[in-house]
């Protein structure tokens, strides 16, 4: 148990250490990337160990207090993040956007009780798994286009333009931005799906329109609309980065607001 | 103005945005006014579909992009299924005691007008249930017994619960967190008719746990009976993993007209048309019933729609660099001057064959 704290701890030391380095890198104009992404892969490690020791003790994933759902989708945005920070150099500078909103997360994520939830019986099986699987790699995909869309939004404001001009051109962040907003289409089509059977498994019906349902319902059908708007109207880059905003603020409110309004029906409370 | 205006309009991309527009509006509008989602969302997706088959015919992007085609057809195959699924899907519940035999009546029924209706043909018997709690009462694993049998006469036994619910000729049985306690008793009427065995399913336990009382009517009288259910054990320990179960210490206690009996099973009260013998306790389980078809064709057409696009988009990628000069989204607008004739796509196909190369140069892997 304490060892799984300590972890954790450190793990968000070394992540707000990555964090401000990567902002002062930013902010200073100099590039200490290098570090910046062996903090981030180093916290992983650590957190992802602080997570598998919890895992090893209670006996089931990441995913059901609230602790520990924030916990884990901190780990896998990071993850992602990582990857693209990783593959991506032109763009690394967007850990300005990106590292303030993981911060938040981090924030809350230490205000939360840390006790065991409960594992109701429909939770056992794989399609929990791949569901949450595909819904972890949406929200990263959009993350990382959200910090392209800030990047956008923040030039346009005439904020740090001169700090950010290293980045390539608000067209071509668009370009990218747009990329990882259609492969978050179709990880979020495949969490509604893989949900969908799920829900057919264990409460015999697919779809019936409770308000996490309903909510990622939304937030895919203005990312359809978001898609087609940018193939049919061809809006400039700062009109595209307000709809990736607005597809990740309601993704957001979809995963970490509606299961405080929501009385799931499958909690297995009684 | 040309004969096929009304289908080019009909197939304007602009429309389909103000579509979305309109379907998200009709998503909301259900959701906060409880309007039913199948009318609210029903009139966006028929146009959805209009405008998808006029754009199909009129858009030459969906002859230039084979996968994008692909995709929306089987957006097209969802709606119509959707459309089907409504018209046939049936869904209810029911709830069985012990040794009950289900022959069909459910309640709480919402079907589609076209549901083909053979629920009466589908039998089966309820044999018990174990359902364990963890402590802090939670409900882990439910296990019930049935029994059934199929459509050559054999005779099936299984456990059903949780994942696994029992199909019959396409019906789904569920069980449900809704379960309890049903006192069982045998009116025997004076005028000298049949025996009639029943029994009264108390509201749901644990939920109810205070509230074990119900009153009910003799079956072909006015004789109403008020009955309630004292636990004097503890079933479901908050402490320790434990188990739902038929209590072994309780006092069922019957009420009629200012009297009060406590009864012991094999007990009787007289009344006037009969007698009333208390048979037992017992426990019943209540079942969601579902029927829907359409559903592994609308997985079908998710997983087609899903393949496909990834195929659009992995082609898309694949023929630029991820962080390339200029814009990568293609115009969907149809040219005021479009004749038909294919047009010199400006993103060659390259797909599959440079795909898996693409994937591992492009995706960063320079
Ligand atoms: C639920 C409904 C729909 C969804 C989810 C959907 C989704 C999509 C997606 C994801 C793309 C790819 C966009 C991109 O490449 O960036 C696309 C493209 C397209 N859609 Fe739809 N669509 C829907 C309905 C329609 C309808 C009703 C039409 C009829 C006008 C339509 C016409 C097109 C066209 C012409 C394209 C080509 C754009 C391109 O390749 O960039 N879609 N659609």
């Amino acid at each position: 148990m304490e060892r799984e704290a300590l972890l954790l701890w450190l793990a968000v030391g070394v992540y707000v250490a990555a964090g401000s380095l990567a902002i002062v890198g930013v902010v200073m104009g100099k590039r200490p990337e290098r570090t910046v992404l062996g903090l981030l892969v180093l916290g992983l490690a650590l957190h992802g160990l602080s997570i598998g020791l919890r895992w090893e003790r209670l006996g089931h994933g990441p995913y059901l207090t609230m602790f520990e759902i924030l916990s884990s989708n901190i780990w896998s945005l990071l993850f992602i993040f990582s990857l693209a920070y990783w593959r991506f150099r032109p763009i690394r500078p967007i850990a300005a956007v990106v590292v303030p909103l993981v911060f938040i997360m981090m924030g809350w994520m230490l205000l939360l009780n840390r006790g065991p939830g409960h594992l109701p019986a429909t939770y056992n099986t794989i399609w929990l798994a791949i569901h949450i699987l595909f819904g972890k790699v949406f929200l990263g995909t959009v993350l990382v286009a959200v910090g392209m869309a800030g990047v956008i939004l923040l030039r346009r404001a005439g904020v740090g333009v001169q700090k950010l001009s290293r980045l390539p051109d608000d067209r071509r962040l668009d370009d990218l931005a747009y990329r990882f907003m259609a492969l978050g289409f179709i990880f979020e089509t495949l969490m509604l799906i893989a949900g969908a059977i799920w829900a057919q498994n264990a409460w015999g019906r697919y779809w019936s329109w409770d308000p996490l349902e309903t909510w990622s319902f939304i937030t895919w059908v203005v990312l359809a609309f978001a898609l087609h708007l940018r193939a049919t109207l061809k809006p400039a880059p700062r009109r595209g980065a307000v709809l990736i905003l607005t597809v990740f603020v309601l993704a957001f409110l979809t995963f970490f607001g509606v299961p405080f309004i929501s009385k799931v029906p499958h909690q297995g409370a009684i | 103005m040309t004969i096929d205006t009304p289908l080019r309009k009909l197939a304007s991309p602009r429309l389909t945005l103000v579509l979305f527009v309109l379907f998200g509006a009709g998503v909301l509008g259900a959701h906060f006014s409880k309007l039913s989602p199948t009318w609210t969302l029903a009139v966006p997706l028929l146009l959805f579909a209009l405008n998808l088959l006029a754009a199909i015919v009129v858009n030459p992007v969906f002859r230039r992009r084979i996968p994008l085609l692909v995709f929306h057809l089987a957006l097209l195959a969802l709606i119509v299924l959707v459309a089907v699924s409504r018209l046939t899907y049936l869904r209810g519940h029911v709830e069985l005691t012990d040794g009950e035999t289900f022959r069909g009546r459910i309640s709480g029924v919402e079907s589609g007008p076209l549901h083909p209706w053979h629920l009466d043909r589908e039998v089966f018997t309820q044999e018990g249930f174990t359902i364990n709690y963890d402590p802090g009462i939670q409900r882990d694993r439910t296990r019930s017994r049935v029994e059934w049998l199929d459509s050559r006469g054999r005779r099936h036994v299984g456990v059903i619960g949780d994942q696994h619910p029992l199909v019959l000729g396409g019906y789904r049985f569920y069980t449900t967190y809704n379960k309890g306690f049903a006192p069982t008793f045998t009116w025997y009427p004076v005028s000298g008719g049949p025996p009639r065995r029943g029994s009264i399913h108390l509201p749901s336990y644990p939920e109810n746990e205070y509230r074990q009382a119900l009153q009910w009517t003799l079956p072909g009288t006015h004789v109403a009976l008020w009955t309630e259910l004292q636990i004097d054990e503890r079933i479901l320990n908050p402490k320790r993993p434990s188990q739902f179960r038929v209590p072994t210490h309780y006092r069922l206690i019957v009420r009629l007209k200012g009297a009060r009996y406590v009864l012991q099973p094999g007990d009787h009260i007289d009344l006037p048309g009969g007698r009333l013998v208390y048979d037992g306790l017992r426990t019943w389980m209540g079942y969601q019933v579902f029927y829907d078809w359409t559903t592994p064709w609308l997985l079908a057409a998710c997983l087609v729609a899903m393949l496909s696009l990834a195929w659009h988009y992995g082609g898309r990628f694949a023929a630029r660099p991820w962080l390339a000069d200029g814009d990568d989204s293609e115009d969907i607008r149809p040219k005021s001057d479009e004749t038909g004739i294919k047009a010199p796509s400006s993103h060659p196909r390259k797909f599959p064959s440079r795909l898996i190369f693409s994937i591992c140069t492009r995706l960063g892997f320079r």
